[in-house]
């Protein structure tokens, strides 16, 4: 009785184990994706006036604009190590 | 490869007389590239001053602006147009030119006169339609509504009702939202009257000036506008007949006429004084003694043509010198920014590169095979020069990522045949058994990339300053594109000390010198490679501070532009998972449990997953090209071109026309 009550207590911690690693992977991946929405959405904007002032910025403002990705790209990695490795 | 074709400063000194021959052969060689003479701080110039334009010049800018605006009354485009059939002679065309386009152009204008005459008729009549239309509903003639003495007529809308006592007549038509009135007052009862519809919300409208019953009249100008919509129709055909007819002649025009203004105003970047004339500009280096023959047999060898040195503040023109396969990549690097000449141009580079960052996210067989049909599909639609490269890039990126679909054994995210995949497997379930995604390897892949990637980066950087900077500060740049490079590889060297990780090199083997117990991720303590990694670092810090001590607060960089590789592995896996999961849903649970018992509900399921499936995939190969394409010149642009590469360097624009339509 004993035995199997221990035996479904360390069921459960595994299980929820696994459920956390899921939650951190999917907040990992979430957070980081708002994050950079956040500061993509100020120089995407500022970008596109600027492009639209000058069509020879674009490549400069496309690097600006595409920095604050590797922000989600970390998230990404996390999550991925969280799951996998 | 690797920089930009080599210049030579030119100088031509003739007499004003060889103006036109020498122009002539400059325009006919296409080579070379005019610095304009500006009168001011030009050391050497005193007494010079900016040519004139040659004879005909005004008379073929004239010409010119006729043709551009019969080509925008017919709305042609010279990029449009395919130069077909054999080309047209400069001379015979530039003979006819001026009679051909007045003929055109007085054929052109009548009709398009004739058209606005008609369209403003048409605005015309419908405007009176208009006027018109509510007295539709009263038969009334329409002049018994003007020329009495004693009376008055009002009319127009009111949105309450209204009632209007005797002795004024009046006739209300109900509308929608108002109701239209139509009312005849004695002259002396018009104030009250007024002051009543004004309660109402009168708005009043004008009595047309017409005569004849309302609905015979509309019908008769709804006729009027008819014919003379057929009667535009009938132009607009004619037009488009003298369209057909004349277009290829029209861009040819634009042509000759264009390259007569270029050369007949080059003077004008020209320094001249009385009896001479000075042009300095750029060459090839390689097409020097070919420019010079050309002018001095326009001249009768009565010119005198000399390379200058380049002086150290000179901006020289910089022309791509890329083997064929690499100038397609010309385009990305235009919209970065042309190398500067004294730059190593990494056009070349990113040529291979690009393909291969594109191949290893994207690496399925099946989206590779789509992307380049889409390639050659969208080759009818796109021209230019842009476009072309573009499509080119996009073919070696696609044929790219079939190849690393091979090694990745996938197809849509199914596996193929050959299982395990030959190079480390990105597929999130394993159906045949084997290994599961190597999430790991791939990563550590990816950083190694990086690492590489990075270090040509800065080795290029050395080269660059070397080649670009002087005295004191060449060295201190050199050495601090060095400190970059020892502070990364010490901080690689001190983790491969501490932690063993497949596909690195394993440095815990070498002696311990202070065993430190209890440190996380099982580091046994300080080795003798730690401290050579630390040495590394600390030297990577004071290089890096010698040429600018601002600098150091961008240390963390290292770390995170080596992680940003990861995003190699990252953005494929999430395309290989949308894939699978497409898969699963299309075919997984909605085609193949209704293949076991087919029923009529089960062929609409069926039907859904197809569509499912379409749609899923289209989605995904949207995402693929979106994000293989961006991320893999992120790379290229943000963490290996800022270690090295500044560009703004000046286009080579040679003074000259690419003849389509015409030839000399």
């Amino acid at each position: 009785m004993a035995a199997e009550v221990v035996a479904s207590t360390v069921e459960i911690a595994a299980a929820s184990q696994v459920g956390m690693k899921a939650l951190g992977a999917g907040l990992a991946v979430g957070l980081t994706g708002i994050g950079a929405g956040v500061a993509e959405m100020g120089i995407g904007s500022a970008a596109v006036g600027a492009t639209a002032e000058n069509k020879d910025l674009f490549g400069l403002v496309l690097i600006l604009t595409v920095i604050p990705e590797t922000i989600v790209i970390f998230g990404l990695v996390v999550a991925l190590v969280l799951w996998f490795v | 490869m690797l920089a930009p074709e080599k210049m030579s400063r030119l100088l031509i000194v003739a007499s004003k007389d060889q103006l036109a021959p020498i122009t002539g052969a400059l325009y006919r060689s296409r080579l070379f590239h005019i610095e304009d003479f500006v009168v001011e701080g030009r050391e050497g110039y005193d007494g010079f001053s900016i040519g004139k334009p040659l004879a005909g010049a005004s008379e073929a800018s004239g010409g010119l602006i006729k043709v551009r605006s019969l080509e925008n009354v017919f709305a042609i485009r010279p990029d449009d147009i395919d130069p077909a059939g054999a080309r047209k002679r400069h001379d015979d065309l530039a003979r006819v030119v001026d009679r051909e386009l007045a003929k055109i152009g007085t054929e052109v204008e009548g009709l398009t006169s004739r058209r606005s005459k008609l369209e403003a008729s048409i605005k015309e009549y419908e405007q009176r339609i208009h006027e018109i239309t509510p007295f539709a509903d009263i038969p009334v003639d329409l002049s018994l509504y003007r020329g009495y003495e004693r009376f008055a007529v009002i009319a127009g809308f009111v949105t309450k009702n209204v009632a209007i006592r005797e002795p004024a007549e009046s006739r209300i038509v109900k509308g929608k939202s108002s109701n239209f009135i139509v009312a005849v007052v004695p002259n002396e009862d018009r104030a009250d009257v007024e002051s009543e519809l004004a309660g109402a919300g009168f708005v009043a409208s004008p009595i047309p000036a017409e005569s004849g019953m309302p609905h015979a009249l509309i019908d008769d100008y709804q006729a009027k506008i008819t014919q003379a919509k057929a009667e535009i129709a009938s132009i607009e055909m004619n037009l488009d007949a003298i369209r057909q007819k004349h277009a290829d002649f029209l861009v040819a025009c634009e042509e000759v006429l264009k390259s007569e203004v270029e050369q007949a105003e080059a003077p004008l970047r020209f320094a001249t004084t009385d009896q001479t004339f000075v042009a300095e500009g750029w060459v090839p280096s390689s097409r020097i003694a070919g420019i010079t023959d050309e002018i001095m047999k326009a001249s009768g060898n009565r010119a005198y043509v000399a390379e200058l040195p380049i002086g150290p503040h000179d901006v020289v023109p910089v022309e791509y010198n890329n083997p064929s396969f690499a100038k397609p990549s010309q385009f990305f690097m235009n919209i970065y920014a042309r190398p500067k000449y004294t730059e190593i141009d990494p056009t070349l580079m990113l040529s291979i590169i690009f393909p291969i960052f594109f191949g290893l996210i994207l690496g399925d067989i099946g989206y590779g095979l789509i992307l380049l049909a889409l390639c050659f599909a969208l080759r009818k639609y796109f021209r230019g020069e842009d476009a072309e490269y573009f499509l080119k890039v996009i073919r070696n990126a696609s044929i790219s990522s079939i190849f690393f679909g091979v090694l990745n054994s996938e197809f849509l995210g199914f596996a193929m045949p050959w299982w395990p995949p030959y190079s480390f497997s990105r597929h999130l379930i394993s159906e045949h058994g084997g290994h599961g995604p190597m999430i790991p390897e791939l990563l550590l892949l990816a950083i190694w990339i990086g690492i590489l990637h990075i270090t040509l980066g800065r080795v290029l950087g050395m080269v660059n300053h070397y080649r670009q900077d002087h005295g004191e500060h060449r060295m201190k740049a050199v050495l601090a594109n060095a400190g970059w490079l020892f502070v990364m590889w010490g901080v690689l060297v001190i983790i491969w000390s501490g932690i063993v990780m497949p596909l690195m090199p394993d440095l815990t083997g070498f002696p311990m010198l202070v065993a430190i117990p209890g440190l996380p991720m099982d580091i046994p303590g300080i080795n003798v490679t730690m401290v050579l990694g630390g040495i590394m670092i600390l030297a990577g810090v004071i290089f890096i501070a010698r040429d600018s001590i601002l600098e150091v607060v961008e240390l963390p960089s290292i770390i995170s532009h080596v992680l940003s590789y990861a995003r190699l592995v990252a953005v494929g896996l999430s395309s290989v998972a949308i894939a699978m999961v497409v898969n699963f849903i299309s075919i997984g649970m909605l085609i193949e449990p209704q293949l076991e018992n087919f029923t009529l509900i089960g062929a609409v399921v069926i039907l859904a997953g197809v569509v499912v499936f379409i749609l899923g995939h289209a989605l995904n190969t949207a995402l693929g090209i979106l994000g293989g394409g961006l991320h893999s010149i992120r790379l290229n642009y943000v963490e290996f071109f800022t270690k090295f590469y500044k560009g703004g360097g000046l286009k080579y624009n040679p003074f000259g026309l690419k003849r389509r339509f015409t030839e000399d």
